[in-house]
């Protein structure tokens, strides 16, 4: 008998908890989304409501699965697992249940400020700086626990899950703290601290990575622990998830900018960012048939087991995301697919495969044991798989001929060379159908998760809940040194240092972001400037922040691309200047409908207040809601002064003293759009209201480089807003870094 | 005032030099120490996950 063998108990409250809550936010967060998918064809289904436009609600559904449903179906993994391959329970109970609550209590502040359109329009760092702050601080707090709990434990060796948690955990933190650097203007409304292309780069370096490190690394490590737990077998070639780890998380970090392909960002960063996407393949693949070969000699299970179904089709899906998702970072695959719904299609394929049915797999995996008792009904999870996949395919393929039947119609020509469907309405009425199909496939998807639910519900009153288990192993210390395990610089050492492993993964994720930021943050030319480029005016800041709070950028880019079908369509295509006064950039990353950047002067002041009122009015068949309350409400302007002198901090030279002025300025700008509005037949428009602000930043986008070079304006001083502007001349402008088609 | 001092970006094709050379580095080190690594200490770590604990029998706690 081994006297150094200590007793111990795993938690199982804490995994419990967090698996209750990711069935939760699971339907939720699926509900949210079948809502939203409604609306892309009954435009109406808002009920008139402001709080529950596409625009607010679109951000809500994405953060509710990413970070509700995956977030707490990614802790409830790490927690289970965690224990046991340490051999330790967890580091701190109560450090556990402060990550769990205050994980809920920020799903919930999402929930609430999401609808009343508190948005920093961020995509996917979508929530405010309180919030921001908050999330910080429970991340640090799991992080604690988790290298606590690496510090106590009873293995020597950390396995490979591990390893991925603790790129996660790290990865994350930096991410979410270098994107959410903001000045505050009040308690609910901040302005980024990085403008234009650079707020784009870094924006994508997260976004892109938390998809890498949230949604991906977390979900290997849970994958290299359940898989090989339901198989009954090890993980094919432990060596082969070495070079999976390293690789992977080298490589991810730097693949941000295939995000903003053609865009107004310097060439050279795109390279970078479509080189290292495409050799992301490599590790990728080497992670799924890792897994996959996992269940040589076992498949047989997989028919009997419905978890192993799941995890099945997890893997599979996480291979072709990850073939596909390369592929859409070739430019001249992107050029096609970039703006439409196939982007929708690849992280969906992703999201509802990869993400969805892993989630699923640990769930009808955990709940029997947590309960130690039998799943209720494996037919009903037989039925859960199908519902799920058939929903899939249903949502899935719809949305790729959606995608490429989109794109092929921008880039449509006639003989004649003029544009064959020159209203982009046209291009958006051939996709109704699919948008209809691809609202049944999500239906399929969410009934099959409420299933789920019952499922696992009937399994936990079948049984007795296991609140702890007490279990034994030799301590640390006690533990023989393997004398073939002998290699002082083997990665056996580097696994059995956590701080070690801990070190080089921080270095790995960190080079690839020093390398695209440093030329970005301080050399100028990366951003030629436009001297008739000005700050906008406070009835345009306030116009701007209306437009963030209604989430015009879920469905609008403000980025034209320098080819033809743009150009001939929006105008000018877009340079890097114009957006150095942009905090946020709101560049987007889908067309539901038109680009905006050139907007500003096409149609009269009325057209625009005619058409928040009702876009059907003006443009008939239009999938855009109504959006009447900015005719009612009335403009808040308390807060110009805090917003004048947070966007100053930001970089935006208002001069010294401009907030004394502010107001004046702006009651002349209204003046001049009711005036405006009159000669458009509207006469009874008060100036006080909420569109006037928007039209005023809808007339400016996109027209200072069409002003004459030689504007008198004192330097720093906000341009006079014209809410016509002048003739377009764009020949003065230098673009170096841009490539035309 | 940085910006000041470096305005320049000549030479930028030296990223992508360094960036092939990283990438290299960092492959073919974990390949190597993949390698390294024995086959009988990569057996049975990576039959880790399988092995939760002796359990306690008695110690199972119910609600």
């Amino acid at each position: 008998m081994n006297t150094n063998l200590e007793t111990f108990k795993y938690d199982n409250r804490i995994v419990r908890a967090f698996a209750i809550a990711t069935v939760i936010w699971g339907l939720v967060g699926f509900s949210a989304g079948l809502l939203i998918a409604c609306q892309l064809f009954w435009p109406d289904l808002n009920l008139n409501l402001q709080y529950t436009t596409f625009g607010r609600l679109r951000p809500l559904h994405t953060n509710a699965v990413i970070f509700a449903f995956v977030g707490n179906g990614m802790f409830m993994g790490i927690y289970y697992s965690l224990q046991r391959l340490c051999k330790a329970r967890m580091f701190n109970d109560t450090l556990s249940w402060i990550n769990f609550w205050g994980w809920q209590a920020i799903i919930v502040s999402a929930a609430v400020t999401l609808p009343l359109g508190l948005t920093t329009s961020k995509e996917y760092a979508e929530l405010e700086w309180p919030i921001d702050i908050a999330i910080a601080v429970v991340w640090v707090v799991f992080a604690v626990n988790l290298f606590g709990t690496i510090l106590k434990r009873r293995e020597k060796h950390l396995y490979v899950a591990i390893w991925f948690y603790i790129a996660t955990a790290i990865t994350v933190a930096m991410l979410h703290i270098v994107n959410s650097l903001e000045i505050p203007a009040t308690a609910f409304k901040s302005y980024s601290v990085y403008a234009g292309v650079q707020d784009a780069l870094v924006q994508w370096w997260y976004a892109h990575n938390a998809v890498a490190f949230f949604l991906t690394t977390s979900y290997l490590g849970l994958m290299y622990y359940f898989l090989p737990k339901a198989a009954e077998r090890p993980v094919f070639s432990y060596r082969l998830s070495i070079i999976h780890f390293w690789a992977l998380i080298f490589i991810y970090i730097w693949a941000g900018p295939h995000h903003l392909l053609y865009t107004a960002l310097p060439d050279w960063a795109q390279s970078l960012g479509m080189a290292f996407s495409v050799m992301l393949i490599a590790p990728s693949w080497g992670g799924m048939l890792n897994g996959l070969l996992t269940l040589r000699g076992a498949w047989n299970k997989v028919r009997e087991e419905p978890m192993l179904k799941f995890m099945v089709v997890a893997v599979t899906a996480y291979g072709m995301a990850t073939l596909e998702g390369p592929m859409l970072s070739v430019k001249s695959v992107n050029a096609l697919s970039h703006y439409t719904d196939w982007t929708i299609a690849h992280v969906h394929t992703a999201a509802l495969g990869w993400n969805g049915f892993l989630t699923f797999s640990v769930l009808y995996w955990l709940y029997p044991r947590l309960y130690n008792t039998k799943l209720y009904s494996v037919k009903l999870a037989n039925w859960h798989f199908w519902l799920g996949l058939l929903g899939m395919m249903f949502y899935v393929i719809p949305m790729y001929w959606s995608g490429i039947t989109q794109g092929l119609m921008w880039k449509q020509f006639t003989s004649d060379g003029f544009m064959q469907y020159p209203n982009f309405l046209e291009t958006v009425l051939q996709l109704i159908p699919m948008y209809k199909l691809r609202a049944i496939g999500g239906t399929f998807y969410l009934v099959g998760a409420w299933i789920m639910a019952y499922n696992l519900y009937k399994t936990a009153k079948s049984g007795v809940f296991v609140t702890e288990v007490e279990v034994q192993a030799p301590s640390l210390k006690s533990q023989p040194e393997h004398p073939e395990e002998h290699h002082p610089w083997g990665h056996r050492w580097i696994e059995s240092k956590p701080m070690v492993l801990t070190g080089f993964a921080l270095v790995a994720v960190a080079i690839g972001g020093l390398v695209e930021f440093i030329p970005m943050w301080i050399i100028k030319e990366n951003v030629p400037t436009i001297a008739s480029v000005k700050p906008y005016t406070p009835l345009e800041v306030l116009g701007r922040d209306i437009y963030i709070r209604e989430g015009c950028v879920g469905c609008h880019s403000q980025m034209i691309r320098p080819f033809r079908s743009e150009t001939e369509r929006y105008g000018e295509y877009s340079k890097a200047g114009e957006f150095v006064y942009d905090h946020p950039f709101l560049w987007g990353s889908k067309r539901t409908g038109p680009d905006l950047h050139r907007i500003g002067g096409k149609y009269p002041d009325a057209w625009h207040f005619n058409h928040m009122d009702d876009p059907r009015l003006v443009s008939p068949g239009s999938i855009m809601p109504r959006y009447p309350w900015l005719l009612s409400q009335k403009l808040e302007t308390n807060s110009l002064p805090a917003r004048i002198g947070a966007l100053r901090k930001v970089g935006v030279p208002y001069p010294d003293g401009f907030e004394a002025t502010a107001q004046l300025n702006l009651e002349a700008q209204q003046k001049k759009i009711v005036e405006n509005l009159k000669q458009g037949a509207i006469t009874n428009a008060p100036a006080d209201r909420e569109i006037i602000a928007l039209v005023a930043y809808l007339q400016r986008l996109g027209t200072d480089i069409k002003v004459k070079p030689a504007a008198p304006a004192a330097p720093g001083a906000p341009a006079p807003a014209p809410a016509v502007p002048a003739a377009p001349k764009t020949a003065q402008l230098d673009t170096p870094n841009q490539t035309r088609n | 005032m940085i910006k000041n001092v470096l305005t320049d970006i000549g030479g930028i094709g030296i990223y992508g030099v360094i960036s092939i050379c990283l990438f290299f580095a960092v492959f073919t080190g974990s390949l190597f120490l993949s390698l390294r690594m024995k086959k009988s200490v990569a057996d049975r770590i990576g039959a880790l996950p399988l092995n939760d604990g002796q359990p306690v029998v008695k110690g199972v706690i119910h609600e």
